[in-house]
């Protein structure tokens, strides 16, 4: 098998994908170059802002096509990068020095009010409305700093005539046009790579990812301060070349024309809201001088009309259009990634989970009740009970640190404390959810891919190549037979494929211990059996320690070491399988009959 | 059949064209860049029928050196950032010969790189805070050196003003202008209580008005952008019962009529009132009245030079013998124009003497004329453009 | 004095312009992008009075009825499809916005103009001269407030769009036409707001674009406020009694965007910002 894949894996760096990609820059370079010489110069000049607009308008697809963060605030970065760029040549000077620190500014004025939007927008909890909110509330708060600037930042005049760099039209235009075809590039090789895998994983599912060790929040910030800084750098070349800055630049009405170019050329296609920008933008120039309000029209209604029917924009339409023309087909065959086996170096053999007085009150409303209980590596924990007695919530509050109201959990002799999941995980525990926490979006390959994000972080520049996993969560693949559906999207799996997948994705992590929340909920007889010697191999081969939250008792009279029993929110019997399995008790609690 | 269709049609488009082309030559056109949208837009629509009606006198006349003018007017938002796209669009994408217009200040300090570039002759026709001066701009408006002192002098003398209070828009002209003014009062002896600003768009001027109204200042002088700003402060201070002696040094006839009873009393000082006694003047305003009748938008200071410098275009053009920018540039300021605000010279630094009026509104809307002031000195604006 | 009067007259001005965005966040739980537009559309009906010559009190049903009446076709054509969307929606009805206003620059000319307010002059209170009609706009607002808040307590519509509110599947289950009731919501909002761009026009002018300003800080009120006409009673005066106050002791510019700063701040402290939990 490692053979085949490998020779597989090389075919895949030299796939048509590459060439079509490099075919598109290549082509791009031809038009850039070429232009000056066909164009006349206003239209020159009209693709030069074009091209700029262009830049941001990539960075808000990468936020809002590929992470899910409606942003109108690019608008704001780019502004700030503009005025940081006249305001040092108009009151400073132009010279080596200063052209220096104009950049320095334009870059990292940005970079930092990225990352205070960011803290301010993404933090646990915290709403996509939200942050939406954030994202419209800083252009209107930056436009007003610039007016209040009076004659320093010339507030409604703007800055005019200051020195700034003096070259000819075709030298901006090759300039820019070659920034922005690097972008283009940079940004395509971002998206391709496992980083842009992390983001989509993010959008898909954040609580999933918090419960994988992934710092959701922390990712999105520094994302945003990224992007930043590579608007004010499109805002440094625009002070530039314009001459001018006015704060119409930095003004959120500005952010939702970018919006919209992105949602009209096709948001998450790249190549779509780069095109969309500039033809647009050309329109606009072109038009709105002999029908200004019929073009502002008809691109509003277009908007409408593609919001509503057509999230995917027009561009994937025309790609679609073109593609039953020429009769070409859709998917090549792509290469699996290679699976690779891979454990941490020298873990810990030992897992403990102790659990002193935990109690979890809603108000007035007692869940848990003083649960005290201990489970070491090696044993198989089943968590019996019927509905409402609790079981859920404190799987809950043994994987979140701010969710139990009194008591102590330690994991793996490290007080949780009141630590947030994704740093629980960190200290050895797993967690698999009642229902299957995968990411639609991505593929199997690349779900696994994210779930080892805590031992092997994502590359920003490589796609996924190589999967490596850990044994456990490798023979779970192999034995499930996922290993046959590496390419095939989360979202196409069955029940019990998706079950077999989460699985497998908390296993990625190498966790000592994992709770697994109705493990075979929907599941056939074949995958009950398989995911029941599974469970027995977790815990007797690679030494974890399993809990698991179960309804049906034969599978728990099956598999499990041992049997906690939880009823009204307290424990009321932790034995052997038999002795608690057998018992009056418990055939008196499920039959309702139980005292409370 | 298609194909023979489609060339048939061609050729005879061609040849359309063709005829066109050989019946007249190609007219002079001249770029209007004004704020049709914005705060100017209240008065741009004057501005452009002054143009309009030049332009028609002109071509009835025979035209300019045999070809007739012809008008490209474009939206500058009132702002910079329309000012860039309505310049590049005129000098780059129609090749106006000329730029004849009246705009903000914020508009003409970002058309004017562009016009550098473009290397177009362009005659600013708009009043403004002075001391903007570039090789290829003419200005025949006035500036504050000649539109100030009458107004201060004025509530210095009949209303025994000691303290005044400041307004304008945040921006080159606002600024400038009460810069200016500032200066004068206090030479002449006068204190500055209070000067607050405005962004060019903004429209809630109730925090100013009470500060004002606490200030206990003597006299007000305001200096918004011309057009909106203008209505939205009077109407507001006017519901908020301010009636000190209130002079506008932005505000022309035909917004002052559109206010309706809320200008009253205030005073103005203009290079022109359509109550100025000449025959030019009376001639002009019936040819306005009967060129656009009911659509007539009553002919202000903003609107007046505009007319004018399309006749001072049409002189240099006349007296360069082509429409070459080197030649029409130099011959502007050799030409005098004679037009309802009297006879124009822009001879002093790329500036003109004019003859001001200090007026107050009356309750009508119309100006009623206290003073006038011949041939005022524009002073000392463009050293380095002799 | 006057100070305290400009806190509650702006107060009053912000709760108008605001009323109309809650009543639909609250019911559909989605954000009118439009309710800027619809601000503009309200504005311009009362500049059709001023034209028309007729009495400028017209203008309010005027406003309000045309507001309801596009509200009635765009509930059906844009915001129903895009119920589970909700950044989708407002991103939907921004562009609905932007038709909007060409369509009015296209009949009407882009320029600015005025109309005519039913009153005028100032009027001596607690010892100084006021504008009357800031304070009957003030009025206006606490009366449409209490109106309201009548008609969602008092009357069936009101029960059925507080039962929407609270649960619309548990609405729907127990028999309630949720789809009348979210209709019929947002044809009120839309009129509202329309029925506020005719209140605010005598205090400025009107242009086509003049609703946005307003958009944006009606909607950061509403995010502060939640569902309740009380809490955004509340918002109003304490954020716009703090615009009031920087404009007046700061600068006019920076108190532009104290409300948008404040809320923000509020709303990262406490997501539910004013309402309850």
């Amino acid at each position: 098998m490692t053979e085949a894949e490998a020779a597989i894996s090389a075919a895949s760096r030299a796939s048509p994908r590459n060439w079509r990609l490099a075919g598109c820059l290549v082509g791009g370079a031809l038009v850039v170059a070429a232009g000056p010489f066909i164009l006349d110069t206003y239209s020159v000049n009209i693709l030069i802002r074009g091209f700029l607009y262009a830049l941001v308008a990539l960075t808000v697809d990468i936020l809002w096509g590929y992470t899910g963060i409606l942003t109108f605030g690019q608008a704001a970065y780019f502004g700030i990068g503009a005025y940081a760029t006249a305001l040092i040549f108009t009151h400073v000077g132009f010279e080596p020095a200063t052209i220096l620190l104009a950049v320095g500014l334009a870059l990292g004025v940005p970079a930092l009010a990225g990352l205070v939007v960011g803290w301010l927008s993404f933090y646990p909890g915290s709403t996509p409305l939200y942050a939406s909110v954030i994202s419209l509330a800083f252009p209107i708060v930056v436009t007003q700093v610039i007016f209040s600037g009076g004659t320093f930042s010339g507030s409604s005049s703007g800055l005019v005539g200051y020195e700034a760099f003096d070259l000819s039209i075709e030298a901006w235009f090759w300039i820019v046009g070659a920034a922005l075809l690097l972008a283009a590039g940079a940004a395509y090789a971002f998206v391709k790579s496992e980083m842009a895998l992390l983001l989509v994983a993010i959008r898909d599912n954040e609580m999933r990812c918090a419960y994988l060790g992934i710092d959701a929040p922390r990712v999105k910030i520094l994302l945003t301060a990224a992007l930043a800084t590579v608007a004010g750098f499109a805002g440094f070349g625009y002070a530039n070349f314009s001459g001018v800055v006015a704060p119409e630049i930095a003004g959120f009405v500005f952010g939702t024309e970018l919006v919209i170019y992105v949602a009209l050329g096709g948001r998450g296609t790249l190549l779509g809201p780069l095109i969309g920008t500039v033809v647009i933008d050309a329109a606009s120039s072109y038009l709105s001088g002999d029908l200004p309000y019929v073009w502002q029209l008809i691109v509003g209604l277009v908007f409408i009309v593609v919001i509503v029917a057509l999230p995917n924009g027009l561009t994937p339409l025309l790609g679609r259009l073109w593609h039953a023309i020429s009769g070409q087909h859709d998917r090549q065959r792509r290469a699996a990634p290679v699976l690779e086996s891979q454990s941490m170096k020298a873990a810990p053999t030992t897992a403990t989970l102790e659990i002193f007085g935990v109690s979890k009150s809603f108000g007035s409303l007692k869940v848990l009740e003083d649960i005290t209980l201990s489970i070491v590596d090696g044993e198989l924990v089943s968590l019996v009970g019927p509905n409402g007695a609790g079981k859920t919530t404190l799987m809950r509050c043994i994987s979140d640190g701010r969710e139990r109201s009194s008591g102590t959990v330690r994991v793996n002799g490290e007080d949780i404390g009141g630590l947030p999941p994704n740093r629980v995980v960190r200290l050895g525990l797993g967690r698999k959810f009642q229902t299957a926490g995968v990411f639609e979006s991505l593929t199997v390959a690349e779900c696994l891919r994210i779930a080892g994000t805590l031992r092997d972080k994502p590359s920003p520049r490589r796609p996924l190549h190589v999967l490596r996993l850990p044994e456990a969560a490798r023979a779970v693949v192999e034995t499930t037979g996922l290993v046959d559906s590496l390419l095939r999207q989360a979202r196409l799996l069955s029940h019990g494929q998706k079950q077999a997948l989460e699985l497998a994705m908390v296993l990625a992590l190498e966790p000592k211990i994992v709770l697994l929340d109705e493990p075979t909920a929907g599941l056939t007889n074949l995958e009950r059996r398989q995911i029941g010697g599974i469970l027995r191999e977790l815990a007797s081969r690679h030494r974890l320690a399993v809990i698991l939250v179960e309804h049906d008792l034969d599978f728990v009279r099956e598999i499990s070491s041992r049997v906690v029993v939880l009823h009204q929110g307290r424990i009321v019997l932790d034995g052997a399988v038999e002795a608690v399995v057998g018992s009056k008790l418990i055939r008196d609690i499920y039959a309702g009959s139980g005292h409370g | 059949m298609h194909r023979d269709l489609l060339i048939a049609t061609v050729i005879a488009l061609f040849g359309l064209v063709s005829v066109g082309a050989a019946l007249g030559e190609t007219p002079i056109k001249i770029g209007v860049p004004v704020g049709l949208s914005g705060a100017n837009s209240v008065v741009a629509p004057s501005v452009v029928q002054s143009a309009e009606l030049a332009v028609e006198e002109i071509n009835k006349a025979g035209g300019v050196l045999g070809r007739n003018l012809a008008l490209e007017v474009a939206d500058d938002g009132s702002g910079a950032a329309g000012a860039q796209k309505a310049f590049d669009s005129l000098v780059f994408q129609k090749k106006v010969d000329v730029l004849i217009s009246m705009e903000t200040s914020a508009a003409r300090n970002a058309g004017l790189p562009i016009v550098q570039r473009g290397k177009t002759p362009f005659i600013y026709t708009s009043f403004y805070e002075g001391r903007s001066c570039n090789p290829y701009m003419y200005v025949n408006a006035w500036v504050p050196e000649q539109q100030v002192p009458p107004i201060v002098d004025q509530f210095m003398a009949a209303n025994n003003a000691k303290s005044f209070f400041l307004i304008g828009s945040d921006y080159a002209f606002g600024r400038g202008m009460l810069q200016f003014t500032r200066a004068y009062i206090e030479k002449k002896g006068g204190k500055v209580v209070g000067e607050e600003y405005l962004p060019m768009d903004g429209t809630d001027w109730t925090p100013i008005i009470s500060k004002l109204r606490a200030s206990g200042a003597d006299a007000l002088i305001t200096s918004t952008a011309g057009g909106a700003p203008n209505v939205t402060l009077t109407k507001q201070l006017r519901a908020a019962g301010v009636t000190m002696p209130y002079g506008n040094l932005a505000v022309d006839e035909g917004t002052a009529k559109s206010m309706g009873g809320d200008a009253a009393g205030i005073f103005i000082s203009a290079s022109y009132v359509t109550s100025i006694d000449a025959p030019a003047n009376a001639k002009f305003l019936a040819a306005m009245k009967a060129k656009f009748g009911d659509e007539l938008k009553t002919p202000n200071d903003l609107s007046v030079p505009e007319y004018e410098a399309v006749y001072a275009y049409k002189a240099a053009v006349e007296k360069a013998g082509s429409t070459k920018v080197d030649g029409v540039i130099k011959s502007l300021a050799d030409v005098a124009v004679d037009g309802p605000r009297g006879t124009i010279k822009m001879n002093k630094e790329r500036h003109a003497p004019l003859t001001m009026y200090l007026g107050q509104v009356g309750a009508d809307g119309g100006v009623k004329v206290i003073k006038a002031f011949k041939d005022v000195d524009p002073g000392d604006q463009c050293p380095n453009l002799k | 004095m006057s100070l305290l009067l400009d806190v509650v007259t702006t107060a009053g001005v912000l709760f108008a312009v605001a009323m109309g965005l809650l009543v639909v966040f609250g019911v559909l739980k989605i954000i009118n992008f439009a309710h800027g537009a619809l601000l503009t559309l309200g504005a311009y009906a009362a500049l059709v009075t001023t034209k028309l010559g007729i009495s400028a009190w017209l203008a309010w049903p005027l406003a309000f009825v045309s507001g309801g009446a596009l509200g009635l076709v765009v509930e059906r054509l844009i915001v129903r499809p895009l119920y589970a969307r909700p950044l989708d929606a407002i991103l939907a009805t921004w562009g609905l916005g932007i038709v909007i206003s060409q369509v009015i620059t296209l009949c009407f000319g882009r320029e600015v103009q005025f109309a005519r307010s039913p009153l005028s002059g100032t009027i001596a209170i607690l010892g100084d001269t006021y504008s009357v009609y800031r304070l009957a706009l003030l009025g206006v607002s606490m009366a449409l407030g209490l109106l309201f808040a009548a008609l969602i307590e008092g009357t069936r519509l009101g029960l059925s769009a507080r039962a929407v509110i609270m649960n619309e599947d548990l609405a729907r289950g127990l028999g309630i036409d949720t789809r009348r009731v979210r209709l019929l919501t947002f044809m009120i909002g839309c009129g509202l707001a329309a029925l506020a761009g005719a209140l605010i026009t005598p205090l400025s002018s009107v242009d086509p674009n003049m609703g946005v300003p307003w958009l944006i800080n009606a909607f950061m009120l509403v995010m502060v406020a939640g569902a309740s006409f009380l809490s955004l009673a509340l918002a109003s005066l304490i954020l716009g009694g703090a615009q009031v106050i920087v404009s007046t002791f700061v600068s006019p510019i920076l108190g532009g965007m104290t409300i948008v700063l404040l809320a923000a701040v509020v709303l990262r402290l406490r997501p539910a910002g004013f309402g309850r939990d």
